[in-house]
């Protein structure tokens, strides 16, 4: 009964244990697929091995020395011995242990580590009980900041080399390094510099003993006092696994679970260290109305208001991008057949058809696949600061042998693993119509994308759906023509379920057209007749309409348009002139002196649910707490319209949420696309003495969902700057440092200067919500825009000439 | 054994001209060169394997065998790294062949490179050895001018570069790929193995990495041939060792001798004797991370074999000799010391044990000892030695096993008197008159 396994296997015995494993699997591996525990503290499985901790000895039968397990693979017919089977085995263990305890200071009680401590916990099942070392311990200053995030206490420090190895090996960022010899080796950081790496958190769950922690966790809680649950991050469409960690109802740590398919072992520090905005001052957990004021109402009141308004009305729906899937399809359902609109809105951008091709076809480009392509196009991608795994999925790419080429306005943090062409906004497809022809810079890697198939990948960001989508849509068709695999690539934590249940003008639940008869009769088998007509309103049409007074209810579900939509001046029009405003969402924020009624939404922390992930995956997350005050799920709220209008969305429990879901979100083979016609979006022109301007989010920003994470701010948040390319500045009269006007039409602003050549000529950057400047105010409508800028003279220019002269 | 014996790697050392190119051309130096340029590098590698050079470094490994290990066929530069960073405590013959003659390093070198198809070869010497270094430095320079290194090397279409790359002072730096992260610019750590240096070495490309000595031994190998060469030494261990001998002796230095001479020859015959007609307590035959022994192994022969009889090394036969009035426990504390401190830190046995082994050897030897404290050197020893990352901490070990064993009684007097028996005896009896003659 032999099988043709594709990578070739051997047979070895553990403990007189045969197993069968891939061939260059380590011991250690095999041994865990036994079920056979060996000790260690240095071995990680996403981390090089180190053989550094010697704690994981075996023998190997016909081997004079015993070997550790975490540097040595298998071979075939080799015989193991555990700690389990061999006593040498076993003293060796025990006497690595007590070498490892000599130094060790005995503070568990006080240790952050202490209760979830590898080295506490081998310790006291194996150690050797009591001390033999008379003579004085290590001692060193402790705890020494890294970072405002990390601490380190030397003095716990076990020298594992997992924080350094992590830095050099998986995010590149190399702050950390082993410093001196002997027994007076210990963790270093260069002097004068901080920690800044968006994923330096990670050294902190992966040491093995409390000598790197947590400065938010820092003596915040014990093990034991935790409740805890299995998550996902909130944040990005990277979908990290996440355990949420409550005291008393109170969330005081993220940590990353481990997940091969998605994060591995790993999360960005946003995910790790963003998580009191649940426990916000500023939230609400009370429906309320306005009558005087806003003032506390029940949600059956709130509900027959609101409903009564929308019954017969023009009403348009705005949402974010961090509901949870069952709360889009709900809302996806109210609209259509209750309330009888099309005019709902999770985007911030027109769209295009790339996005509506993602939205029918999921789990088209996975992590594995990024992992194990041979050519990547990354096209319109800041990939660190909008989706931190996929990142580390690159790099991990390119030690695979990947070629990436990033094509950005800015040269992002791959620059020592990838090729960078850098080009204006907008420029990105008629850069791409060119290589097509065989010109240009990246006529090399479209020939490579050709020829590899099924290992070709390309992938579009975000901000190529910016203005008409026409580059998203160009990119996509290239794509397609060279037989590359595609991914539009969504940036919040659930855009990417938002599109496939279809909180979007012209999609209905898995990316059916709605313009498309028979993807909507699909859709009406389950849903009963859809009252709507024609494609809905974009959120720029939603607003334009509310401004203009076409709407009578603007809904604002999870969003505040002030902030996110591209255009401050028209979401303030439309904030005027609709009648009526209903915010659903955990706290009013800038909406407050607009909003006319409040449901109050749960958290991620409380919900049960499921988020989607960039690729299109699906992933369940648990509530780690009740919700609090009056609060609920969003999905219920939208249930408990539809009851108010007099409607029935057809569930009330998540089963049978889940029950409809699933009959009309499973995979089809069918494909509706439509035959649209994309345009090659043209060159935009650059007025004389102008600069294209362009902002995305960066990873740490203003956002609502970074409220009180000080610490992080303070480690990786940066005040808003504009940012030029060295001749544009020299043009402008502007230097590195000094002070410069930003002017478009639809505002102006002061900014610190950063110039540099890493961004392409003609370009301008802006963060999109740093302190400082809310790049909406700026922008009309798009996310890139012509401006002009001014030198300003600052007054200190004039007492260095001074100094100089004195 | 052989018959008579003539000086080889030491036959220049009366001659100072023989430091400068002309001298050592006038004796035929760079000839061994031309006639390798004339031989293919698999027959380089055969003839060194027939030869059966053993390498000089402390390890033994057969050298032709090492160079054959090379593949040549990766599409990858290969690379040959000269270990001179002599650093194990006694040992200073390196240091005194390319002070007398450093073409010949630099001839045995090229051959090497010839052997593996290297364009660019290394040397990597010592931090400390600054005098050497500027040896080196002006020999490669008149080799370069002289043709023998450069583009083209000896007239013929080869061409060889050799750099000189001094370490930063670090013992674990003569560890092989220690010495090749170090010389990448990166932390003098050891790496995992395998990878093997001869796959993959220095940038990764195939390494071949000997030392001095050993390379010095290869030109008259190839002008001589594998006959003479097999006239001196042992039929497993063939060809002559320089010994360097220090301590209690009467005329310590660098010694050529052949392989498997008595350790009484080279102590009595060659060094003169104990220093002062005293009795030999103990002495380390290859380095201090060599297990020590006493004066019974006095007759065993200085080769890899014999040595490993008596249960010691021949390592780099740097022999320390102690006498009746040394202290083996104020010894070994002191090389334990130095192991400790040379650490590299990289992995808990060598790390731990070495720091923990310091502190227990200080305090029995100054007097603090506690019963209890034997018993833990003796585990210590058990838990360090063959338990390492890389053969560092094995010396740790070799000494703390090797004075334990030959001298157990010696430590246990410390623990009993609480200070050092050897230094009690030169205290004056209670009730002695003080400087009274005898």
């Amino acid at each position: 009964m032999s099988t043709q396994p594709a990578t070739q296997m051997v047979t070895l015995t553990i403990d007189g244990k045969e197993v069968t494993v891939p061939r260059g699997t380590l011991i250690i591996r095999a041994a865990e697929q036994l079920g056979i525990e060996i000790p260690r503290f240095c071995e990680h499985p996403y981390l090089s091995p180190a053989g550094a901790c010697r704690q994981c000895y075996v023998e190997i039968e016909g081997q004079p020395k015993l070997v550790t397990s975490c540097t040595v693979q298998v071979a075939p017919g080799m015989i193991v011995r555990t700690q389990n089977t061999n006593e040498t085995v076993e003293e060796a263990q025990v006497a690595n242990l007590e070498f490892l305890l000599l130094n060790h200071p005995l503070d568990c009680p006080v240790c952050d580590r202490g209760g979830e401590c590898p080295l506490q916990d081998q310790a006291l099942s194996f150690g050797p009980g009591e001390s033999r070392y008379r003579d004085a311990k290590r001692v060193y200053p402790k705890p020494i900041p890294l970072s405002p995030l990390v601490n380190l206490d030397r003095e716990r420090c076990v020298l594992c080399t997992r924080c350094t190895r992590f830095c050099d090996e998986i995010s590149g960022d190399r702050f950390l390094e082993m410093y001196d010899r002997g027994g007076w080796e210990r963790v270093a950081i260069a002097a004068g510099e901080d920690f800044r790496s968006p994923f330096s958190g990670n050294t902190i769950q992966i040491c093995p003993v409390g000598a790197l922690t947590s400065e938010t966790y820092r003596f915040a809680a014990r093990p034991f006092d935790l409740s805890s649950a299995d998550t996902v991050c909130p944040h990005c469409s990277a979908g990290c696994n996440l355990r949420v960690d409550v005291r008393r109802g109170e969330v005081v740590r993220h940590l990353a679970r481990d997940n091969g398919d998605v994060n591995e072992a790993w999360n960005c520090d946003k995910g790790r260290f963003a998580y009191r905005f649940p426990d916000d001052p500023g939230r609400i957990t009370t429906p309320l109305i306005r009558d005087r004021g806003l003032e506390p109402a029940s949600f059956g009141e709130v509900l027959t208001w609101v409903a009564q308004r929308c019954r017969g009305a023009r009403v348009g729906f705005l949402t974010g991008g961090r509901l949870m899937d069952e709360d889009y399809y709900a809302l996806s359902k109210l609209a259509r057949t209750v309330v009888g609109t099309n005019d709902l809105d999770h985007r911030r951008d027109e769209g295009s058809t790339a996005e509506e091709h993602a939205a029918a076809h999921p789990m088209a480009v996975t992590y594995d696949d990024v992992e194990h392509a041979k050519v990547i196009l990354v096209v319109g991608l800041d990939a660190e600061q909008e989706v931190p795994i996929l990142h580390l999925r690159l790099r991990k790419a390119v030690t695979h042998g990947a070629r990436i080429v990033v094509v950005h306005p800015r040269r992002t943090r791959l620059h020592d693993v990838a090729e960078h062409v850098l080009c204006r906004p907008g420029e990105e497809p008629v850069l791409l119509d060119r290589a097509r022809r065989g010109e240009g810079p990246l006529a090399g890697v479209l020939e490579e994308l050709r020829s590899r198939g099924d290992e070709a990948l390309v992938l579009a960001g975000p901000r190529l759906a910016s203005g008409s989508g026409m580059a998203a849509a160009s990119v996509w068709e290239l794509a397609t023509g060279l037989g590359a695999r595609f991914q539009y690539v969504t940036r919040r934590a659930n855009d990417r379920g938002a599109l496939i249940a279809g909180v979007h003008p012209r999609l209905l639940p898995g990316g059916r057209p709605f313009d498309v008869a028979g993807a909507r009769a699909e859709v009406e088998a389950i849903w009963g007749p859809i009252m709507t007509e024609g494609p809905g309103r974009t959120s720029r049409g939603i607003l334009e309409a509310a401004a203009a007074g076409d709407l009578d209810v603007l809904f604002l579900i999870g969003v505040d348009p002030l902030t996110d939509h591209p255009d401050a001046a028209l979401a303030r029009r439309a904030l005027d002139n609709v009648p009526v405003k209903v915010v659903q969402s955990l706290e009013l924020g800038s909406l407050e002196s607009f909003a006319d009624a409040f449901l109050p939404a749960a958290a991620y922390a409380e919900k049960d649910g499921h988020l989607t992930t960039w690729e299109g995956r699906g992933q369940r997350i648990y509530p780690a707490r009740p919700v609090q005050g009056i609060s609920r799920p969003d999905w219920e709220i939208f249930a408990g319209l539809a009851a108010a209008m007099g409607g029935d969305l057809g569930f009330d429990t998540l089963e049978e949420l889940h029950d409809e879901m699933g009959r009309l979100l499973a995979p089809t083979q069918a494909t509706w696309e439509r035959n649209v016609t994309t345009e090659l979006a043209g060159s935009p022109e650059i007025p004389e003495g102008s600069v294209h301007l362009f902002t995305y989010p960066l990873l740490v920003d203003e956002g609502r969902l970074v409220e009180r994470a000080d610490e992080l701010k303070l480690a990786l948040g940066d005040p808003a700057f504009v940012e030029l390319h060295t001749a544009d500045a020299s043009s402008f009269g502007v230097v590195d440092g000094a002070h410069a006007v930003v002017r478009t039409d639809a505002g102006e602003v002061e900014l610190p200067v950063r110039v540099t050549d890493h961004i392409a000529p003609g370009a301008a950057f802006v963060p999109f919500n740093n302190p400082g400047l809310r790049a909406s105010t700026l922008l009309s409508g798009s996310f890139d825009t012509i401006a002009t800028i001014e030198a300003v003279a600052t007054s200190d220019e004039g007492s260095r000439t001074e100094e100089v002269s004195a | 054994m052989t018959a008579t014996f003539e000086p080889r790697l030491t036959r220049s050392w009366d001659e100072p001209e023989a430091i400068g190119l002309d001298g050592y051309v006038r004796r035929g130096g760079y000839d061994a060169l031309r006639a390798a340029l004339g031989m293919t590098s698999e027959a380089i590698v055969e003839t060194v394997k027939e030869s059966g050079l053993r390498g000089r470094g402390g390890a033994g490994f057969p050298t032709g065998m090492k160079w054959g290990f090379v593949p040549r066929d990766t599409g990858k530069p290969t690379y040959v790294v000269v270990n001179y960073d002599e650093s194990e405590p006694g040992t200073c013959n390196n240091r005194e062949l390319v002070e007398r003659e450093p073409h010949r390093l630099l001839e045995g070198t090229a051959i090497a490179a010839l052997a593996i198809g290297c364009r660019t070869a290394f040397i990597y010497i010592r931090g400390e050895y600054l005098w050497q270094s500027i040896v080196l430095e002006r020999a490669i320079r008149e080799a370069y001018d002289a043709g023998f290194l450069g583009t083209g090397i000896a007239g013929s279409d080869t061409d060889l570069d050799v750099v000189l790359h001094r370490g930063a002072g670090a013992y674990i730096c003569g560890e092989e790929t220690a010495l090749l992260n170090s010389l990448e610019g990166l932390r003098g750590q050891p790496r995992l193995r395998p990878p093997f240096p001869a796959v993959e070495g220095l940038y990764a490309s195939p390494t071949v990495i000997n030392n001095v000595e050993t390379l010095m031994n290869v030109p008259d190998i190839i002008t001589k041939g594998v006959g003479w060469f097999r006239e001196m030494g042992t039929e497993k261990s063939p060809g002559t060792k320089l010994v360097t001998i220090s301590g209690k002796v009467e005329r310590p230095g660098n010694y050529e001798v052949p392989l498997g001479t008595p350790f009484r020859v080279v102590l009595e015959e060659l060094a003169g004797g104990v220093l002062g007609g005293k009795q030999l307590k103990a002495w380390t035959p290859g380095g201090s991370s060599t297990p020590m022994l006493t004066a019974e192994h006095v007759d065993v022969g200085l080769d890899y074999e014999s040595l490993a009889g008596a249960g010691s090394m021949l390592g780099t036969a740097a022999i320390m000799v102690m006498d009746e009035t040394d202290c083996v426990v104020d010894a070994a504390s002191r090389m334990i010391r130095f192991y400790a401190v040379e650490s590299c830190g990289k992995c808990t046995p060598c790390r731990e044990g070495g720091w923990w082994a310091t502190r227990v050897m200080d305090r029995i030897e100054h007097g603090y000892g506690r019963d209890d404290d034997i018993p833990v050197m003796q585990d210590l020893g058990k838990n360090v030695l063959f338990r390492a990352f890389c053969a560092l901490a094995d010396g740790t070990a070799s000494v703390i096993n090797s004075s334990l064993k030959h001298f157990r009684d010696e430590y246990e007097e410390h623990v009993r008197l609480g200070a050092c028996p050897l230094k009690v005896d030169h205290r004056p009896p209670v009730g002695a008159s003080v400087g009274a003659a005898s």
